[in-house]
């Protein structure tokens, strides 16, 4: 048992860590987000109160950048939970016996996500991509980056990769699951409908829950390879927050209304992350 | 015992105060084929001048992905890592503020070798910030072999005609593409776009790049200017809502709508348009005068080397035009080597330096020394014909605004393409931004 003089003393070294690390930056940027500031005047900053923050509000692209984003975010959530279950479930048997496939499934996981955007680049090109070519022989030529598939194209490409990672904690989650509980539903009599959805389901809803959350504050800051395939096109069809933010900051100069942008977003962030992780730690408890 | 002390005396001697006396000098680029050519130049350099006056020129490469951004940061941040750093005239207005002027360090004699326009397109406000390297125009790219049948054809010339007539209003005569006005272009598309005319030997009459990039700004702004439009007016007031701006969407609209270039289009910029050229699908490409070298090349187009032209970019009522940018070297405002630095711009804005730029990939901007080369490079004479007579720097296009209004256009020229919003909507919504920009 250590005493609490001994816990302070071993947390010192980490808390330091993080002011210098994370607090210093954290009050750059609060006083350039109410402040006048561009690259020439990056030492002195002219605070002007809380004007960015008026601007950012009232800028259209900025609600239209976080209309992308939620509706981004809740459409990869949704369907990577899901998916991420339903190979977990379906897979879970082939898995157990063949251990070494799992590594195989998680390798999109190592890919970055801008080499990511440059390979389906290539791939959805009209003249040497495999995905028209395919699509041409079924009689369809769709155009997968145009405005209206363009969302769905960028959304399906993010979860091509990143399904692995809720198929990883839902398999984890599902042998975590005491076998002895199944053996008894189905002594009962459960169905394997009825054995998933009232024995497996409740007791993966907080291991899920993460997973989802996870996949929501990534899937929100979504940037390279949106930013690799579209630049945010077809006009402002896939801009979302990060690339406001950034295109703010970079090609605009507005360099305090792009902080600014991003400490209205960390604020919405930390409101969320912690009424989920109120939630699912209540679930977990229950 | 004392023998020993001296020797590590003079040791450190030489180590600490003897040192510094060879300073190297650092130029910030970035890798690819102008930094191989560049380091040929630099190799020269240190093996003569540099090496009589004591010192080396040596290169710090930053991957080409967000380049600018991150040399902006570093420059805003006063880092002294790197004493000469790339510039170009669309980020020039942005770096000023932390670039040292280098006039004294080009002789007017070595400014006489230069196309003026090149000089001019890295100058802001009568200063020179950077030593032109490399030229960047646009040319007309057309399939020899399918312009030479339509030139020849009268089959294909009663075809091209009907079709004008049903698409444009007008009967139309094939020309040849130096001759072109953007109507011809239009009709020549129209004409080799398969699903208009099923006697066409490619899918599409061109390619045109439409994602939302500010380099494709500078290819659409060509017709633009052509159509006798700039960004600004006379009094410096935004004018891309202009009646010239409204007729070079439409010239763009007209082959979108008609599906004369691939549909993957809306998000193409320099590698999508090559690759659908060098496939053999395409008729025609505007594009930079740097894809020849792509486009001709039998190992990586073997469909259409051989078979590529090039021409001016079409004319409008102000003749032909051609965006026109220069990259080149700056000085480092907080360089602690300015001296070295300034030698090594002097010995840059040389025609025998800039021979051997030529020599190993690079471009520059001194027509004696493209038109020496023209024979092994045939596409240098019509890069130093077009710097001449027919580039042009956009009216702000080296203002500190330039960056945010190239994004600005990109962004609603590229929903315009996608029929995201009406012409008219998107050009008033690019006005009204430009407005804003500029007041700020």
């Amino acid at each position: 048992m250590i005493s609490r003089r001994e816990g302070w003393l071993l947390i010192t070294p980490l808390a330091v860590f993080l002011v210098l690390w994370l607090g210093f930056p954290f009050l750059t940027d609060l006083v350039y987000s109410l402040s006048q500031v561009g690259f020439t005047t990056l030492r002195q900053p002219r605070l002007s109160g809380f004007g960015n923050y008026a601007a950012v509000l009232h800028d259209p692209a900025f609600w239209q950048a976080m209309g992308f984003s939620l509706r981004y975010a809740v459409v990869e959530t949704v369907a990577q939970v899901a998916a991420g279950l339903g190979l977990a479930v379906g897979l879970a048997p082939i898995l157990s016996r063949y251990r070494s496939l799992l590594a195989l499934i998680l390798l999109p996981l190592m890919i970055a996500p801008a080499l990511n955007g440059l390979m389906y680049r290539l791939m959805l090109n009209d003249f040497v991509g495999i995905i028209p070519i395919y699509l041409g022989m079924l009689d369809l030529s769709p155009n997968l980056l145009g405005p209206g598939w363009v969302f769905w194209t960028v959304a399906a490409i993010d979860a091509l990769q990143n399904v692995p990672f809720t198929l990883l904690l839902a398999l984890a989650g599902l042998q975590a699951i005491p076998p002895e509980l199944r053996e008894a539903a189905r002594v009962d009599g459960a169905s394997a409908w009825q054995e998933f959805r009232r024995v497996l389901l409740p007791l993966l809803v907080p291991v899920l829950a993460i997973a989802g959350l996870v996949r929501f504050i990534d899937s929100f800051r979504v940037f390279d390879h949106i930013y690799v395939l579209t630049g945010g096109g077809p006009g402002d069809a896939t801009t979302g927050i990060s690339l406001y933010i950034y295109k703010a900051f970079f090609a605009q100069q507005h360099l305090g209304l792009a902080v600014a942008a991003s400490m209205i977003l960390l604020l919405l962030s930390l409101v969320l992350l912690l009424a989920l992780m109120r939630r699912s730690l209540h679930g977990a408890r229950a | 015992m004392s023998v020993r002390l001296a020797t590590l005396i003079v040791a450190v001697w030489l180590t600490v105060v003897a040192g510094p006396a060879r300073a190297d000098v650092t130029l910030l680029f970035w890798p690819g084929p102008e930094s191989n050519a560049m380091q040929k130049v630099i190799d020269a350099f240190n093996a003569g001048p540099g090496k009589t006056d004591g010192f080396a020129v040596k290169q710090l490469l930053f991957s080409r992905v967000g380049f600018f951004d991150k040399e902006m940061a570093d420059l805003a941040a006063g880092s002294k890592d790197f004493d000469l750093c790339l510039v170009t005239t669309y980020t020039l207005g942005r770096y000023v503020p932390f670039l040292a002027p280098i006039n004294a360090y080009v002789s007017p004699s070595a400014r006489q070798s230069y196309a003026p326009v090149a000089l001019d397109s890295l100058q802001a406000n009568g200063v020179l910030y950077g030593v032109p390297t490399d030229i960047s125009v646009h040319f007309l790219y057309y399939r020899t072999d399918l312009i030479d049948r339509l030139l020849k054809d009268t089959a294909w010339h009663k075809e091209y005609a009907t079709l004008a007539q049903a698409k444009l209003g007008r009967a139309m005569v094939p020309k040849a593409p130096a001759d072109w006005t953007w109507d011809d272009f239009v009709a020549t598309s129209l004409f080799f776009t398969k699903t208009l005319n099923h006697a066409s030997p490619v899918r599409f009459g061109a390619v045109l790049q439409l994602k939302n990039l500010i380099f494709n700004v500078m290819l659409w702004q060509d017709t633009l200017v052509a159509d006798g439009g700039n960004w600004l007016d006379a009094a410096g007031h935004p004018a891309i809502d202009s009646a010239a701006a409204m007729q070079a969407v439409q010239t763009y609209l007209t082959i979108i709508q008609n599906h004369a270039t691939p549909p993957g289009s809306l998000n193409y910029e320099f590698p999508e348009a090559n690759e659908a050229f060098g496939s053999g699908q395409v008729a025609t490409m505007l594009q930079w005068n740097a894809a020849y070298a792509i486009v001709n090349d039998p190992k990586q187009m073997p469909v259409t080397a051989g078979k590529v032209g090039i021409a001016p970019m079409p004319a409008g009522p102000a003749g032909h035009k051609t965006h026109l940018h220069s990259l080149g070297i700056g000085l480092n405002k907080a360089s602690e080597h300015k001296d070295q630095a300034g030698q090594f711009l002097a010995y840059l804005a040389t025609e025998p330096a800039m021979q051997i730029y030529a020599k190993a990939g690079g471009t520059p901007p001194m027509p004696a020394v493209l038109n020496g080369l023209s024979a092994s490079h045939p596409d240098f004479a019509l890069v130093g014909k077009e710097a001449a007579q027919d580039g042009y720097v956009i009216k702000g296009g080296t203002a500190t605004t330039a960056m945010a209004i190239y994004t600005l256009l990109a962004e609603k020229l590229s929903a315009i393409w996608g029929g995201q919003v009406a012409p008219n909507d998107g050009l008033k919504a690019a006005q009204q931004g430009m407005t804003t920009v500029l007041k700020q």
